[in-house]
């Protein structure tokens, strides 16, 4: 089985930074992206396996992201993950409007998130199908 | 009127009248009488004359004499005597009536001259007489004379005509009711009149008085001349009312227009309802307020104008409330309905809409509803930049706290040495963050609820320079940039509060160090300039966009970095608490940035000439 795609997008250097050590560790593939656009371009050369965003961004932030993403690409419901640390309470709407979507609260232990992942990923390759699988993966 | 005392003059006026014609009618028959008498008596006398005195003294016959006949042919009442005497009244013969006898009264001398007549007062017991007297023609005795006496006729109505005085009486009787009639029928408008003028003359008096008068016309012009002295007081009375009244009316004037103007100028947009629910006061503010034009609201229902929802349904439910309270509490009750909505027709405003009742008088009138529209958009921005606020703050507290626990984590998991100094590093960078962050954040709040008040001391610039330039020295050899301070040999001692101004100073060194290239420089100068101390901090950084430049002083705002390579997650407050700092010491901040190049934030403080002697710290 090929390596999984893992795309981190966060305005916050260190997050990604950490995250990505994290990730790589368990052999993930992992591109990371600054914000929405950066995201949305990474995408267009490799679609993942996960979007993991953050929120509040400069640029285009995650609650634009994420439905962007969706629509761009209906036939590939990857796993959006959603870093929030849930000061407004109203931010959890949008993103349950969107499926396949899950939060992550912060403050974020990058092994909760290896270990979220590692669920993720179990449980799609022990379902009878692979609908959520990208091509690539297949 | 009083007809009453009319009637008795008419009645007065009757009897007189019948007096007078009966008196006339008694006079005339007197005279005639008395003509009658003296005819017969001069007829008589002079009959008599002629006679022989034998003749008229022959007592022996049958008949008597010629006297004796003439008393029986004349005995009828009026006939009182006939003698024959001489001058001296001394009588020879005589005849009388009944119950008289001649009077015994000489002649007087022009009698044995010629006939005469004579009255002869009533004596005791017997009527007044009238007397004709002649001399005898028969001188054979001597001179003698004869007398014939007429009773004078005492007062007697012939029967025909009481019976014409009866009619004429009758008639009189008939005549003065009629007449009483007719003019107390042509003086009812008169009297309708003089009560009308007394009424008018008196109000309210004119009862008592009616009963007492019955009127009559004396009176009627009584009346007009109390009516028209009163009319005249209350024609000046009135004159002075109006005279008053316009006055009243211009001050009533005066404050109607200071209300409506009052109204008018009310930060607040009135609506007055009546009960139909149609608009029947606007105030001016309501046409920015709603973007509907004043004509299309006033007078109209409010469905034909109010195109704002909430603003309907708030007037709709509350009309329905005023009816039902209205019905089952038998008056308005004092409830007040509000809503916030944001019209239709104005973009970006945000309005409360209160509806409450209009009632006057102690809630005893109902003039329908008063609605209240308030601009509410700077509370409602201020309430959202307030939790925008709490947002953020929460937000930059997290962001670090989130980053120094991931690193943390890796500290633990990982033996790799590099990565766990790095994450030693990032950690107590993240810490310094949320510690200037914190720090921040409580002068802010200080600075806004006014409680940092400098304390301005003369202080000499040179020291607190030095220091805020060791102290961002390190900071910024560790970031690999070039650190230089430029200043005067001289420089002029400014007030300052030294605490506040070095936090404003460190803000600015933070970003020149934050938001350099690497390689790059930092610059902290000072000079003199005219009446000013210049406080330059130059940096060789990113610079700021010209959009941004004017808002980089607003709180939270934070220039875009987009796809800056590196991000330096600022937090929106160290400008613009410089700023404010700056602005407690009446100075002033400015920037001169190009992107690409650098910036240059430029603190112009006034000089403080040195009183002498005076310390500077």
């Amino acid at each position: 089985m090929s390596a999984r795609h893992i795309l981190l997008v966060d305005d916050e250097p260190h997050v990604l930074r950490v995250l990505r050590l994290a990730l790589e560790r368990e052999g993930y593939v992992v591109a990371t992206a600054s914000d929405g656009n950066a995201a949305l371009a990474c995408m267009a050369t490799q679609l993942p396996d996960v979007l993991i965003s953050d929120i509040q961004m400069d640029g285009m932030d995650g609650r634009t992201l994420c439905p962007l993403a969706r629509s761009t690409y209906p036939e590939h419901p990857f796993l959006i993950l959603v870093m929030t640390s849930m000061t407004a309470l109203d931010e959890r709407a949008w993103a349950r409007a969107l499926s396949n979507t899950e939060f992550l609260e912060k403050p974020l232990s990058p092994r909760q998130l290896v270990a979220r992942l590692a669920r993720h990923f179990a449980a799609l390759s022990s379902s009878p199908d692979h609908l959520s699988e990208p091509p690539h993966a297949a | 009127m009083k007809l009453n005392r009319i009637g008795i003059i008419l009645i007065a006026c009757a009897l007189v009248a019948i007096g007078l014609v009966v008196s006339l009618l008694v006079v005339r028959q007197q005279d005639s009488q008395a003509a009658q008498t003296r005819i017969k008596g001069v007829g008589l006398v002079k009959s008599l004359s002629s006679v022989p005195l034998p003749l008229l003294r022959d007592s022996s016959g049958a008949n008597g004499g010629v006297l004796a006949a003439l008393l029986a042919y004349h005995d009828n009442g009026d006939f009182a005597y006939a003698t024959i005497g001489d001058a001296s009244g001394r009588i020879l013969s005589e005849v009388a009536g009944r119950g008289s006898m001649t009077p015994n009264v000489p002649l007087p001398a022009s009698a044995a001259t010629g006939f005469g007549e004579r009255a002869l007062a009533a004596a005791d017991g017997a009527p007044a007489l009238r007397e004709f007297y002649g001399p005898l023609a028969d001188r054979s005795t001597g001179p003698l004379f004869v007398r014939v006496g007429f009773n004078q006729p005492r007062y007697a109505l012939p029967a025909q005509d009481v019976s014409f005085l009866a009619l004429l009486a009758l008639a009189m009787f008939l005549v003065v009711p009629v007449v009483y009639l007719v003019i107390k029928r042509e003086m009812a408008p008169l009297a309708g009149l003089s009560a009308q003028l007394r009424t008018l003359a008196a109000p309210g008096k004119a009862n008592a008085l009616d009963a007492a008068n019955n009127g009559d016309v004396r009176e009627l012009i009584d009346n007009m001349q109390d009516y028209l002295g009163q009319a005249g007081k209350r024609i000046a009375q009135l004159e002075q009312g109006a005279l008053n009244t316009t006055a009243d009316n211009r001050l009533l004037q005066y404050g109607s227009k200071k209300l409506n103007a009052a109204l008018q100028s009310l930060p607040d947009g009135l609506l007055m309802l009546d009960p139909a629910g149609d608009v029947t006061f606007a105030s001016g503010k309501i046409e920015p307020l709603l973007g509907i034009p004043m004509e299309r609201i006033l007078g109209q229902p409010l469905d034909d104008w109010c195109c704002d929802p909430a603003l309907r349904s708030l007037i709709a439910r509350f009309s329905g409330e005023l009816r039902d309270n209205g019905r089952t509490h038998g008056g308005a009750q004092a409830f007040v309905q509000a809503v916030h909505f944001a019209p239709l027709n104005v973009e970006g405003r945000q309005l409360s809409a209160s509806a409450q009742p209009l009632s006057g008088g102690h809630g005893t009138m109902s003039f329908g509803t008063l609605v209240v529209l308030r601009d509410v958009t700077r509370e409602a921005l201020a309430r959202q930049a307030g939790n925008d606020f709490v947002a953020h703050v929460s937000h930059e507290l997290k962001s670090p706290l989130n980053v120094i626990g991931m690193y943390a984590e890796m500290l633990a998991d990982s033996d790799d040495e590099s990565l766990r100094v790095e994450s030693l590093n990032v950690i107590q960078d993240e810490i310094e963050r949320m510690n200037a962050l914190v720090g921040n954040l409580l002068n802010v709040s200080k600075l806004e609820s006014g409680s940092m008040s400098p304390e301005r001391n003369r202080v000499r610039l040179d020291d607190l320079l030095r220091d805020a330039y060791d102290q961002a020295l390190t900071r910024a050899e560790g970031k690999g940039l070039r650190m230089q301070l430029d200043l005067p040999r001289e420089l002029e001692a400014v007030a300052i509060d030294k605490d506040l101004f070095r936090i404003a100073l460190n803000n600015l060194l933070t970003n020149a160090i934050k938001y350099n290239r690497p390689g790059g420089s930092v610059t902290l100068a000072a000079r003199n300039e005219d009446n000013d101390i210049v406080i330059s901090v130059r940096d060789t950084g990113i610079g700021i966009p010209a959009a941004d430049q004017g808002r980089i002083f607003d709180k939270f705002y934070r220039v875009s970095e987009g796809d800056a390579p590196i991000k330096r997650g600022g937090h929106g407050l160290g400008l613009y608490l410089a700023a404010q700092i700056v602005e407690l010491h009446h100075g002033r901040m400015e920037l001169d940035s190009a992107p690409g190049v650098g910036s240059t934030f430029s603190v112009h403080l006034k000089i403080v000439s040195a009183p002498a002697g005076a310390a500077v710290l």
